[in-house]
């Protein structure tokens, strides 16, 4: 073995020193993680017990108001009868957001369970996202927000633009942001909901000119039972489980989500989804195939395959 | 026995049917995770993309830790002893190069079934992890055969 000169041994030396300072610092980085993750996993432990307590009220409240109305269109006179639109009107919407927040429960439910599965149909996206919107008109009269729906593809023959994807998954995520949009606008204020195709995904982008997101809570919106307190009615319905819910049903879709926002601005959602695939489920056999038996292998086979 | 039905399993879902069943799935940098009792003749199979849940989004069985355990909590509730499991791992390909050790998905996707499995004791009977290749799994619950076959990327 040569000698290694003074200089040779100062440039090893040097080498080793960084790649310990390299490790160190990613070990400490780990560290940094590990930490975030734990706050992250004890928060979401004390928030789920929340969660019952805030659940009960998004359940029994629009029940009590479908319950106290009904009560009261029963026993009107038959010359109060005009009074008795407004008030199934009301009833249908308590009814509409208890619907929509059931829904929510029960997806994030499925989800978790990972019993959920797509469920790909031709979707007529321009009408899937006009029903949503419908859907909310009475939301949108109370606060007198304006929306303003751009649907920017041009179908390829026929009147109609279809797009093979899950439409009850499609119509949950929309309802979920254009809800999140109603809830954090100013009162009068716009919602732009436009829709493009590019690449052959499907882009979808809600945005509204409330208060926007600070950076600290972009890292956490996702995160389930995470609700803002900064919003501008003082106290905000929900569950906090809508971003989240999103989140997976995006994941399920293979899609992909994204924020642009900026405080006291507005926030922009914008969603991407590939057009889905058909289903693989089956495949022809040839030699390319492994077997994996009923039986644990012998001692001293090979424990790696059965074929 | 090959069963009649037969079930495509997502990523980031599990199924554990207490009829007989054949369950595909595709496997890229995901590992399956596929529990058979041999007594029951009742199998399930969780796919799943990420080692850990960090506590971000929803608590689901994309994550490994709460894939194998809610599989597990499945069959036990079919009546199964946990004795009686047994286990087969597949997939962990490292299908997107990398250099950095941090995102090696699929490694980390293996070991944590390994570790999770030993802490459970239930034996791994069968396994094929790793590698460059997508996967291609059908699992018959009621026998616990598996038949693979290795997939180009591009076909993920």
């Amino acid at each position: 073995m040569s000698e290694l000169t003074d200089k040779e041994l100062i440039e090893e030396l040097k080498k080793r020193f960084d790649q310990n300072k390299k490790a160190l610092a990613e070990v400490q980085h780990l560290n940094e993680e590990l930490k975030e993750v734990n706050k992250k996993l004890e928060d979401s432990e004390a928030l789920k017990s929340h969660f019952l307590s805030n659940i009960t009220n998004e359940i029994i409240n629009p029940f009590s108001s479908i319950l106290g109305l009904a009560k009261n269109i029963m026993s009107l006179k038959k010359a109060d009868w005009k009074k008795v639109q407004s008030m199934v009107s009301m009833i249908y919407h308590e009814a509409f957001n208890l619907d929509f927040q059931l829904r929510n429960i029960f997806v994030a439910a499925k989800i978790e369970a990972g019993e959920i599965y797509p469920e790909v149909l031709n979707v007529d996206i321009r009408q899937t996202i006009k029903s949503v919107i419908d859907a909310f008109n009475y939301e949108l009269d109370k606060k007198e927000l304006n929306v303003d729906y751009k649907f920017d593809i041009e179908p390829v023959r026929g009147d109609i633009y279809y797009f093979k994807t899950d439409p009850e998954k499609i119509k949950l995520i929309i309802t979920n942001h254009l809800s999140n949009a109603i809830k954090y606008s100013h009162k009068g204020g716009n919602i732009y909901i436009h829709v493009w195709e590019e690449n052959e995904n499907l882009h979808i982008s809600v945005e509204d000119e409330g208060e926007g997101i600070s950076k600290e809570n972009q890292r956490i919106i996702f995160d389930r039972f995470k609700k803002l307190d900064s919003g501008i009615d003082s106290i905000h319905r929900g569950h906090g489980l809508g971003l989240s819910i999103n989140k997976g049903l995006l994941d399920l879709l293979d899609g992909d989500i994204d924020i642009a926002t900026e405080e006291g601005k507005g926030s922009k959602f914008t969603i991407t989804i590939p057009e889905a695939k058909s289903n693989i489920s089956g495949f022809a056999f040839d030699d390319n195939e492994m077997f994996f038996g009923k039986d644990a292998p012998e001692e001293g086979e090979s424990e790696e395959e059965t074929f | 026995m090959i069963p009649e039905k037969s079930h495509f399993l997502y990523p980031a879902a599990l199924f554990a049917p207490r009829e007989p069943h054949i369950i595909n799935t595709i496997l890229g940098s995901c590992v399956a995770v596929c529990f058979w009792d041999p007594t029951m003749n009742i199998g399930g199979m969780a796919h799943y993309m990420l080692p850990l849940w960090n506590g971000e989004g929803l608590a689901s069985p994309k994550y490994g830790n709460i894939a194998i355990e809610r599989l597990m909590d499945k069959l036990l509730s079919f009546g199964s002893k946990k004795y009686n499991i047994k286990a087969k791992i597949f997939g962990g390909g490292e299908v997107i190069d990398t250099h950095a050790p941090y995102f090696y998905i699929g490694q980390r996707n293996i070991e944590i079934a390994e570790k999770m499995l030993g802490d459970m004791k239930i034996p791994i009977i069968a396994s094929s992890t790793g590698g460059k290749m997508g996967r291609k799994l059908i699992f018959n619950t009621y026998t616990g055969e598996v038949r693979q076959r290795y997939v180009k990327r591009q076909n993920l």
